[in-house]
């Protein structure tokens, strides 16, 4: 996997880059700005970008706004978001053109390195990662909580995680149960939220995230 | 000897050319332009507020009344206005305009809020008080006059005697004071005329300039902002800057952190994730030195965390500053690179607000001592005495030429100092030495 990053941080770009290589994927550029990361997209066509959203020169959302461009140029090419702070509005700003190779976590997450190269690999790969913390700020920001109140507390971590944007498999290595307890799970909770079933994984990240966003 | 009678020269030269200085002109032009006006502004005020008085007090002249007394401030402001400029133009004397009365809501607030106004009320004071004020300035305005006519006296009396043999009852005299109605009957006469006239000119531009004092004094007693307002317009700058302080200092405080020690935290954390992988994959011996490079890392950004944190914290609240600011400043000196000789006397402790800035201003103070003076030593005082307000003085050998421009540091102190009443003098002459006194109140 070819990662390019994007990250003013010095400290932090280099210790991403060194664990990324470590891993044996392969660091094409790390960069401190939005402006860098344009160009060194266009040069390296990497298979993911990580993107800090706060960068110089105004340190509000350059990294949010050079990621949507990177989306609609180079449409190979995964953005994985990550800041300080979820901020639902970037949420919704960053999904609005879907949710295919698309990614929005908290820097903490990048303590469990496991997870967050899953992540990665994960958009990288035309999917999604959303943090937790995303799924349950758009969960608050809508009117659905009732309709909510009908899941059982597993179905509701099972929500929680599709709407993250794990397979099957991940949550049910996540949740450590079958695949089939799983799969129970899903036809439970699109039965109960009336959503259309959908087999692919992005299409039911949207469906979710749709929902939630009520 | 000589100084005394050049010192009487320049003196008596000075009283010859007042009549002819350009401010002698515009002090009398002022009372001649000003008289009309006056005139025009006592009775365009008084007449419709008279009447709106009168009509008032009746039932059913209540509303158009009142609409006359409206008409009749809105008048007076108009004619306060027309005096401002003027001052303004011939006197250079700049008044600021007091704030305009901004009726809200419906028709009764607003019919109540111009009602209410305080300077549209003074206005009407004004135009009222100056109608006298103008009556001596045009007395003054006689006193120019009357020299004019006393000193062509010669020059009518031969202009006469063309015309007729001999002026047969000589040409008349006047005085600016009241003294009978003297003649000048004959050619050597008239010369006494004209000294009365040389006379008169040398008071008229003195008389004029006190005319125009007492004017003054009416413009801005009566015009000028009244000491509430200009409280008030204090406070609301003050305060504004009090609320960007603020605010600025909680975004300064979020990026510091976001910038350092959440980084660094967040990067101890990935690394001792990495620390543990490495341990849980059991690899083979070679990796120690792996694991110990990624541990003495994890050690350092720790490290540099609290060192980060501790500094922030301290930069909102020195923990020494509990103990009081002897105790704050003592701490704060003694790490100073310039050596500083410090002295701290309080009778009464300030509140734990005053005592806070007081620290920052020090802190600051001292900071500029040391980056920008090239001072060899400095010294700190802090006194208060008795119930009278917090003292501290900074002063250094450096080099001089600090001044409190705007966006400078001094000023921003100054502006800070401002928000709770105190002030900031700098006495910085370039080439040193440089003595800055911050004056607070006891309590905020």
């Amino acid at each position: 996997m070819r990662v390019v990053i994007a990250e003013d941080a010095a400290l932090l770009r280099e210790l991403l880059a060194q664990m990324l290589t470590g891993r044996g994927h392969e660091v094409s550029a790390a960069v401190p700005d939005a402006d860098a990361l344009r160009v060194a997209v266009a040069e390296n066509r990497p298979d993911v970008a990580v993107v800090d959203i706060r960068m110089p020169p105004t340190h509000t959302d350059e990294g949010l706004r050079a990621a949507i461009e990177i989306r609609q140029e180079h449409p190979g090419t995964g953005v994985l978001l990550f800041s300080q702070h979820i901020e639902t509005k970037y949420a919704t700003r960053l999904l609005a053109a879907g949710s295919a190779g698309v990614g929005y976590l908290l820097k903490d997450r990048v303590a469990d390195i496991a997870e967050f190269t899953e992540a990665l690999v994960r958009v990288a790969g035309g999917g999604t990662a959303l943090d937790p913390d995303v799924v349950t700020q758009l969960a608050g920001a809508s009117g659905r909580s009732h309709d909510l109140g009908l899941l059982t507390t597993r179905e509701r971590d099972v929500l929680s995680l599709m709407a993250q944007g794990r397979s099957n498999a991940a949550i049910a290595q996540a949740l450590v149960v079958s695949l089939g307890t799983v799969e129970k799970h899903v036809a439970a909770i699109f039965a109960k939220l009336g959503l259309p079933a959908s087999e692919d994984d992005n299409r039911r990240v949207l469906a979710v995230l749709r929902y939630l966003g009520g | 000897m000589s100084g005394h009678v050049r010192q009487a020269r320049s003196v008596l030269g000075a009283l010859a050319r007042a009549p002819f200085s350009r401010r002698a002109g515009a002090e009398a032009s002022y009372c001649l332009l000003g008289l009309p006006l006056a005139v025009a502004g006592f009775v365009l005020v008084l007449v419709p507020l008279l009447l709106g008085a009168v009509l008032a007090l009746s039932l059913i002249g209540a509303v158009l009344g009142l609409l006359l007394v409206l008409v009749a401030t809105g008048l007076a402001r108009a004619f306060a206005g027309a005096n401002r400029r003027l001052a303004r133009r011939l006197l250079g004397d700049d008044l600021p305009e007091p704030p305009t009365a901004r009726p809200g809501g419906g028709m009764l607030a607003g019919l109540d809020a111009r009602l209410r106004d305080a300077a549209s009320w003074r206005s009407v004071a004004y135009a009222l008080a100056k109608l006298p004020a103008a009556a001596l300035g045009a007395y003054a305005l006689g006193w120019w006059v009357t020299a004019l006519f006393d000193l062509t006296a010669p020059l009518r009396w031969t202009l006469l005697s063309l015309q007729v043999s001999v002026p047969t009852r000589g040409v008349p005299v006047i005085t600016p004071l009241p003294f009978g109605s003297p003649h000048a009957d004959s050619f050597a006469e008239t010369f006494w005329a004209a000294a009365i006239g040389a006379a008169t000119l040398a008071g008229a531009p003195w008389f004029t300039r006190g005319a125009v004092a007492v004017d003054r004094w009416l413009r801005r007693a009566l015009l000028g902002a009244g000491p509430l307002a200009r409280r008030v317009r204090d406070l609301e700058e003050t305060w504004a800057i009090a609320v960007d302080d603020a605010a600025a200092l909680l975004r300064r405080l979020e990026r510091d952190l976001h910038d350092g020690a959440q980084v660094r935290l967040v990067a101890l954390a990935m690394s001792l994730d990495m620390v543990k992988e490495k341990i849980s994959c059991g690899g083979p011996a070679t990796d120690t030195a792996d694991v110990r490079a990624l541990i003495e890392t994890s050690h350092s950004q720790a490290v540099e965390a609290l060192a980060e944190l501790r500094s922030l914290a301290r930069g909102l609240h020195p923990p020494s500053l509990d103990d009081g600011l002897a105790n704050a400043l003592a701490t704060l000196t003694a790490a100073s690179r310039v050596p500083v000789e410090l002295g701290v006397e309080v009778s009464r402790r300030p509140t734990p607000a005053i005592e806070t800035i007081a620290y920052f201003c020090a802190a600051e103070l001292l900071t500029n001592v040391i980056k920008h003076s090239g001072a060899g030593r400095a010294s700190m005082t802090v006194t208060q005495v008795g119930g009278g307000p917090l003292q501290l003085r900074v002063t250094d050998d450096g080099c001089g030429g600090a001044r409190l421009i705007g966006g400078g540091g001094l000023s921003g102190l100054s502006q800070r100092v401002r928000t709770v009443d105190g002030s900031l003098d700098v006495a910085s002459p370039v080439g040193g030495p440089t003595a800055v006194t911050v004056t607070l109140p006891l309590h905020a």
